[in-house]
């Protein structure tokens, strides 16, 4: 039966199309999560929850830098330009704290990524919250619970977040205060925020 | 009909349809040939189409102004999953909003031949007329496999930090070119001896870039 064949064929054809469409964003991060959580950036995975800062050595020598592992994930194309911290967050267990240090008018921005569908839901940087020292909290879809008064809240659609951060490096000499001030951009839970 | 509540329907009548099929032919009317073929040739054909579909829809939303493209609107929440996958193709991988940076791209020297280190390139900048923004600007320069090429000044981009001399006129030359352009170093951008491409980043682009009015200046070969 030709027409059985046919609708066997194009259903599985029209599902296949929609759901490859559909996903592909979180198949391209998928590759992004592997490489942040198993593969690491050449100095062994990086843990949940944690940001990664790329070493000033590898920034200064970029010839190095593609050779090693991870590094062209890291970057859509070539960058010369920004200090790059990165992080996955799982905020199922509770929020994240967010540090930003005072960056004293340089340019940076940290990105927050939805990996469902590669869409920036929140920036926190110069353009959108300015560069000044801030405490941001980011919270689960499913949280409920009081913001300390002086943190502002990120509240992310999905417990999964991609965190990129990004600091500019304004020359080579420059290179050693960036990465100082990249290194400063930190993760913690909030219930650990008084401890620390 | 907001998209959440079409895509929702759409994935429901799909799998309906999908399940009334797979019911009708593997349970009330059992044939004896073999249904896995038609499974597997149509997922692939899925697989294969979603692909050119998403590559499609990425040609239609892609701007090129003279011989660079770039894509306006990326990694915006209220984006379609058509623009989303068209998005993931052309940028692999997590995407800045066009607010926050413009990225464009070229591998062609804008006459329908690809950029090479064979010959000398000049993106002359009009006076005033760098890339207006509120962060920085940068054009960076890779191999065919967007790799950094090693150089004898180790310079792998130009930028509004790297010490470009502007012309007499106040205009800027970029001298894109495997050899040193004697008398404007400071203006060279390395290249390798085979092919490249170019990236030009504009972070906290300025208006006129987000709504269009900027145009990127081409690269043009020196004969």
């Amino acid at each position: 039966m030709i027409l059985e064949d046919l609708l066997i064929f194009g259903s599985v054809m029209i599902v296949a199309w929609f759901l490859f469409t559909y996903n592909w964003p979180r198949m391209l991060l998928y590759v992004y999560k592997r490489a942040i959580l198993v593969k690491g950036f050449g100095e062994g995975p990086v843990p949940i929850n944690t940001l990664y800062t790329i070493p000033q050595k590898l920034f200064a020598d970029p010839i190095a830098w593609q050779s090693g592992p991870g590094s062209n994930s890291v970057t859509a194309g070539m960058n010369r330009d920004t200090l790059i911290t990165i992080g996955w967050l799982d905020l199922k267990k509770g929020p994240q704290a967010l540090h930003v240090p005072d960056m004293n008018g340089r340019y940076y921005s940290v990105q927050f990524t939805n990996p469902s569908n590669n869409t920036v839901f929140a920036y926190v940087g110069k353009r959108t919250t300015g560069t000044e020292v801030g405490e941001y909290l980011i919270t689960g879809p499913h949280w409920k619970g009081q913001v300390p008064s002086d943190m502002k809240q990120v509240s992310s659609p999905k417990n999964s977040v991609l965190v990129i951060g990004r600091v500019l490096v304004e020359n080579d000499s420059d290179l050693p205060t960036s990465h100082h001030l990249t290194e400063q951009i930190r993760l913690t839970p909030l219930h650990q925020k008084g401890s620390l | 009909m907001n998209s959440r509540t079409f895509y929702a329907i759409l994935t429901v009548l799909i799998i309906v349809a999908f399940g009334v099929v797979i019911i009708n032919s593997f349970v009330l009317n059992p044939t004896s040939r073999n249904v896995r073929n038609d499974v597997i040739q149509g997922f692939l054909l899925g697989f294969g189409l979603s692909f050119v579909t998403a590559q499609i829809y990425a040609r239609i939303k892609t701007s090129k102004v003279n011989g660079w493209t770039t894509m306006f609107g990326c990694g915006e929440p209220s984006n379609g999953f058509l623009f989303r996958a068209a998005c993931a193709q052309v940028f692999l991988g997590p995407i800045n909003i066009s607010k926050e940076s413009m990225y464009w791209t070229r591998d062609a020297d804008g006459t329908g031949y690809l950029l090479s280190g064979k010959h000398d390139y000049v993106m002359h900048f009009p006076a005033g007329q760098l890339p207006p923004n509120n962060a920085f600007w940068s054009l960076t320069m890779g191999d065919a496999h967007n790799h950094f090429v090693t150089n004898p000044i180790k310079r792998y981009c130009v930028s509004d930090r790297s010490g470009l001399v502007p012309n007499p006129d106040g205009s800027v030359d970029i001298y894109i070119q495997n050899a040193t352009p004697t008398g404007h170093e400071s203006n060279w951008l390395p290249v390798p001896s085979g092919n490249f491409k170019l990236w030009l980043r504009v972070y906290m682009p300025g208006q006129t870039i987000l709504n269009g009015e900027y145009q990127v200046p081409p690269v043009v070969k020196v004969s």
